[in-house]
C-alpha cells in the first residue's frame, strides 16, 4: 500500500514538474514573495523565455 | 549476478532474439502485434542492463560521488536537483514530438519489418547511446549546449555549424509537421473546428492562470482537458449541420495560410496567453494518449495486416520514393535515431540531474521509452488493411485524382480496395473522405481509433476516438509550431544582432516582428511548397527533415566520439563511431540520391529538369505553377546540398582533432569541470 502511495506521489510530483507548478513554488521561495496574478506572469516570463529559447523537438 | 539473476537475462535475451527471428522470418501470414511488443520491450531491457550500464561504469565511470551541476549551481531556477523518475518523465516529454509517431507509419510503406528493425536496433545501439553520452557530456560541463561543446572539443567552425543547421531544421521541420496537419484537416469541418475550438481555450486558459488562479497548472489544464473532449463532441455536430459545416470545410492552401498566420500572431504575443498554456495542455495529452496507445495495444493484441515487406522496397513507393537503404533509416529518426534529443539532453536535463548515475536511466531509458512509441506507431499503421493504408497516404499525382482511379491502381499493385470500402471507412469516422489524406496523421488516427474502438466503445464510438487521434496529433504538431516559431525567431535575432544591436534585443518590437515574418515567411515558404506539390509534398519536405535531423545526429556523435577519444584515446571510440559511420553512409547517400537521382521522383535537379523540358516544350498546363515548382526543386536541391556541406566540414575538423589526438600531437584534455564531493542525499529528493 506504502508503495502504490509512493507510485501516486511520484507521478503527481511528475505531473506538477510537467506543469512548472514545482519552479513556480521554488520561485516564489527564492525571493519571498507570495503567489498573484502578477508574481505569475513575473514567473510566466522569466520561466519561458528560457524555456522557448531553445529547440523545441520533433 | 547471482545464479538467478543470470538465468533470467538469459531468458530475456532468448525471448529477444526469438521474437526478433519470429518477425524477421514469418512470410506470408499476419503476425499478431504482440510479437513487435516482446521483440522490442526484450531487446530494450538487454540493451539497457548490458550494454548502457558497460557505458556507464566503464566508458563514463559515473560517480555519484561527484556534484552534478544542479547541486553545484543549485539556484532555484535552471539548476535544481530533482528526482531521477520526475527527470526521466520530463526528459521524456521534452524528447516525444510527432516524428517518432508520423516517420514510422510512412516507413511502413516498405513493409512492417524493416521500419521494426531499424526502431530497436538504431535505438539501443545509436539513439539512446547518442543522447546518454550527450547527457553524460553535458552534465560533466555544467550542462553547456551542444553548439558550446562542439565549439570547445572540436572547433568554432563546429559551433557555428550546429547553430546553422539547427536553424535551417526548424525551417524545414515546421513546414513538413504543418503539412501534416493541413493534409489531416483538409475538407474535414469536425478536425478543423475541433482543432481551431483549441485557440480560444488556450486563450481562456492563458486567462485563467494569469487573473483568477495563478500557478494552478493542473487545475486548468484538466479544465482545459474537458473542454478539449467537449469540443470533440461538439466538432460532430457542426460537422453533421449544413449551415456551420461549410465554414469549417477548408482547402489545403486556405489551411496553410491559417497556419502560416497563427504561427506569426502566436509567436508574437505575449507566451503567457497562448503558448504557454497550450504547450502544457499537449504535454499532458501526449503523455496521455502515448499511455492510452501502449494499454490499447496489450489489450487488444491486433494482427497486422500489412505484410513484412511490400513491392515498394524496390523504390518505387508511392508515399516516397527510394529504396529501404537509404531512405528507410532517413524516414525514421525521432524512434531509432534523433539529432535533436542532443539539444535536449544539453539543455534543461542535465541541469536537473542530481546524482551521476541518474543519466543511465534519463539518458537511455528516455530514448528507449520513444522508441517504444515508434513501434506502437508502426503497429498502429500496421493494423490497417494494405489497400486503405495505401489509398489514405498515396497522393493523387501518383495513384489517380478520382477515386476510382486510386482504387484501381492500388489494387493492381496488389493490395486490393474498393471505393465502397473507402466510403464507408470516411462515413464511419465522420468524413467525407479518405483518399490521397498524405503526411501519415490520418493513417495513425485510422489505426489508433481501431485499438480504441475495440478497446472499448466498440465501431459505435470509431469517429469520436478518430477525431480524438487527430485532435491529439494537430494539438501538439501546433505546439511545436508555435514554439518552433519563437525558438526561430530567438536564434535569429541572436544572428542578427551581430549585425546591428537592436536587432538582438527580444524586447524591441520591429525586431520581434521582422524575425517573425522572417522564420514564418521561411517555413510558411516550404508548407505552400508542399501543398502546391503533385507529389504530396510529402516525398520532398519529409526526406528532407530526415536528412537534415540525422545530420544534426551526426554534429553530436563527432563531439561525443571527440569526448570519449580524450577520455580513454582510442580504446571506446567505437560506441560512438559505429552508429556515426552508419548515420553518415545511409545520410549522404540519401542526401546525394535526393539531389542527383536521375529518377525525377527522387532527384530535386532530375525533377527540375523534367519540369523544365515540359515548360521548353509547351507541355507545361500551368506555366507560373510550373515555373515555381521548378525553382522549388531547385531549391530543394541547394538546401539539401547545404546541409551535407556544412555536416561534412564538421566531420573533416572532427577527423582532424582525431588524427591529431591519436598521433599525439594535440593534447587530449577534456574539458570537464572540477570534482567536487557530493554531499546531496539523492534519497531525500
Amino acid at each position: 500500500m506504502s508503495k502504490l502511495r509512493r507510485l501516486g506521489e511520484l507521478a503527481l510530483a511528475l505531473l506538477r514538474e510537467l506543469a512548472d507548478e514545482n519552479a513556480y513554488r521554488r520561485h516564489l521561495e527564492a525571493h519571498g514573495r507570495e503567489a498573484s496574478g502578477e508574481e505569475w506572469r513575473r514567473f510566466s516570463e522569466e520561466r519561458l523565455r528560457a524555456k522557448y529559447a531553445r529547440a523545441k523537438c520533433c | 549476478m547471482k545464479l538467478l539473476g543470470r538465468l533470467f537475462w538469459a531468458a530475456v535475451a532468448c525471448a529477444a532474439a526469438f521474437c526478433l527471428g519470429g518477425i524477421a522470418l514469418n512470410r506470408g501470414e499476419h503476425i499478431n502485434s504482440i510479437w513487435l511488443v516482446l521483440a522490442a520491450a526484450c531487446s530494450y531491457a538487454i540493451g539497457y542492463r548490458f550494454y548502457a550500464r558497460f557505458i556507464a561504469a566503464r566508458v563514463m565511470a559515473l560517480n555519484d560521488e561527484r556534484a552534478t551541476p544542479a547541486e553545484r549551481l543549485r539556484n532555484g531556477h535552471d539548476f535544481e536537483p530533482t528526482n531521477k523518475w520526475i527527470v526521466f518523465g520530463h526528459h521524456f516529454a521534452a524528447i516525444a514530438g510527432p516524428g517518432p509517431l508520423v516517420g514510422p507509419v510512412l516507413a511502413a510503406q516498405f513493409g512492417y519489418l524493416p521500419g521494426t528493425l531499424w526502431i530497436i536496433i538504431g535505438a539501443v545501439l545509436g539513439g539512446a547511446v547518442q543522447d546518454f553520452v550527450t547527457l553524460f557530456a553535458s552534465m560533466r560541463r555544467d550542462g553547456k549546449s551542444l553548439g558550446q561543446m562542439a565549439r570547445e572539443e572540436i572547433g568554432k567552425v563546429g559551433g557555428i555549424i550546429a547553430l546553422i543547421t539547427v536553424l535551417i531544421i526548424m525551417i524545414i521541420l515546421l513546414a513538413v509537421v504543418g503539412l501534416v496537419v493541413v493534409n489531416a484537416l483538409k475538407g474535414s469541418p469536425w478536425g478543423t473546428f475541433t482543432i481551431a475550438a483549441t485557440m480560444p481555450i488556450a486563450l481562456f486558459m492563458g486567462l485563467y492562470l494569469r487573473y483568477w488562479r495563478p500557478g494552478k497548472v493542473l487545475e486548468c489544464s484538466a479544465i482545459g482537458f474537458v473542454l478539449v473532449m467537449a469540443s470533440i463532441f461538439a466538432g460532430r455536430l457542426v460537422g453533421e449541420a449544413p449551415e456551420v459545416a461549410p465554414i469549417f470545410t477548408l482547402s489545403a492552401m486556405t489551411l496553410a495560410i491559417g497556419i502560416i498566420l497563427y504561427g506569426f500572431l502566436a509567436s508574437a504575443l505575449p507566451v503567457w496567453l497562448l503558448l504557454a498554456p497550450r504547450d502544457y495542455l499537449s504535454t499532458f495529452v501526449k503523455l496521455g494518449v502515448v499511455l492510452m496507445l501502449g494499454v490499447g495495444i496489450l489489450f487488444v493484441r491486433p494482427e497486422l495486416q500489412l505484410p513484412a515487406f511490400t513491392r515498394f522496397v524496390d523504390g518505387t513507393g508511392p508515399i516516397f520514393a527510394g529504396k529501404i537503404f537509404p531512405f528507410c533509416f532517413i524516414t525514421i529518426a525521432c524512434g531509432a535515431i534523433s539529432g535533436f534529443h542532443s539539444l535536449i539532453s544539453s539543455g534543461t536535463t542535465p541541469k536537473m540531474i542530481a546524482k551521476e548515475s541518474h543519466a543511465w536511466p534519463v539518458g537511455y531509458g528516455s530514448m528507449l521509452l520513444e522508441s517504444f512509441v515508434a513501434i506502437m506507431a508502426m503497429i498502429a499503421a500496421c493494423v490497417l488493411q494494405p489497400g486503405v493504408y495505401f489509398a489514405v497516404n498515396s497522393p493523387g499525382g501518383v495513384v489517380g485524382a478520382t477515386p476510382a482511379a486510386a482504387v484501381a491502381t492500388i489494387t493492381n499493385w496488389g493490395f486490393p480496395v474498393t471505393v465502397a470500402d473507402m466510403t464507408n471507412l470516411a462515413r464511419d469516422v465522420g468524413e467525407t473522405t479518405l483518399f490521397s489524406r498524405t503526411g501519415g496523421a490520418p493513417s495513425l488516427a485510422l489505426g489508433m481509433a481501431h485499438i480504441f474502438a475495440r478497446s472499448g466503445g466498440g465501431q459505435a464510438l470509431i469517429g469520436f476516438w478518430y477525431h480524438f487521434a487527430i485532435m491529439f496529433e494537430a494539438l501538439f504538431i501546433l505546439t511545436i509550431i508555435d514554439a518552433g516559431t519563437r525558438v526561430g525567431r530567438f536564434m535569429l535575432q541572436d544572428l542578427l544582432g551581430h549585425v546591428w544591436k537592436p536587432l538582438g534585443r527580444t524586447s524591441w518590437m520591429p525586431g520581434v516582428i521582422g524575425a517573425s515574418a522572417l522564420v514564418v515567411g521561411g517555413w510558411g515558404y516550404f508548407l505552400v511548397q508542399g501543398v502546391l506539390d503533385p507529389l504530396g509534398g510529402i516525398n520532398s519536405l519529409w526526406p528532407l527533415f530526415g536528412i537534415s535531423n540525422q545530420l544534426l545526429a551526426s554534429i553530436a556523435l563527432c563531439v561525443a566520439t571527440t569526448i570519449l577519444l580524450k577520455m580513454h584515446g582510442a580504446k571506446y571510440m567505437w560506441i560512438t563511431c559505429v552508429p556515426l559511420v552508419w548515420l553518415v553512409s545511409a545520410t549522404f547517400t540519401a542526401a546525394w540520391q535526393k539531389i542527383f537521382s536521375p529518377v525525377p521522383a527522387i532527384g530535386f535537379l532530375a525533377q527540375a529538369d523534367g519540369l523544365e523540358a515540359a515548360l521548353r516544350a509547351g507541355r507545361a498546363a500551368n506555366v507560373a505553377a510550373t515555373q515555381t515548382l521548378l525553382f522549388n526543386a531547385r531549391l530543394d536541391a541547394v538546401v539539401c546540398g547545404l546541409l551535407m556541406f556544412l555536416v561534412a566540414v564538421v566531420l573533416v575538423d572532427s577527423l582532424r582533432v582525431w588524427a591529431s589526438i591519436l598521433s599525439g600531437s594535440r593534447e587530449s584534455q577534456v574539458c570537464e569541470a572540477p570534482f567536487v564531493l557530493s554531499r546531496l542525499r539523492a534519497e531525500e529528493l
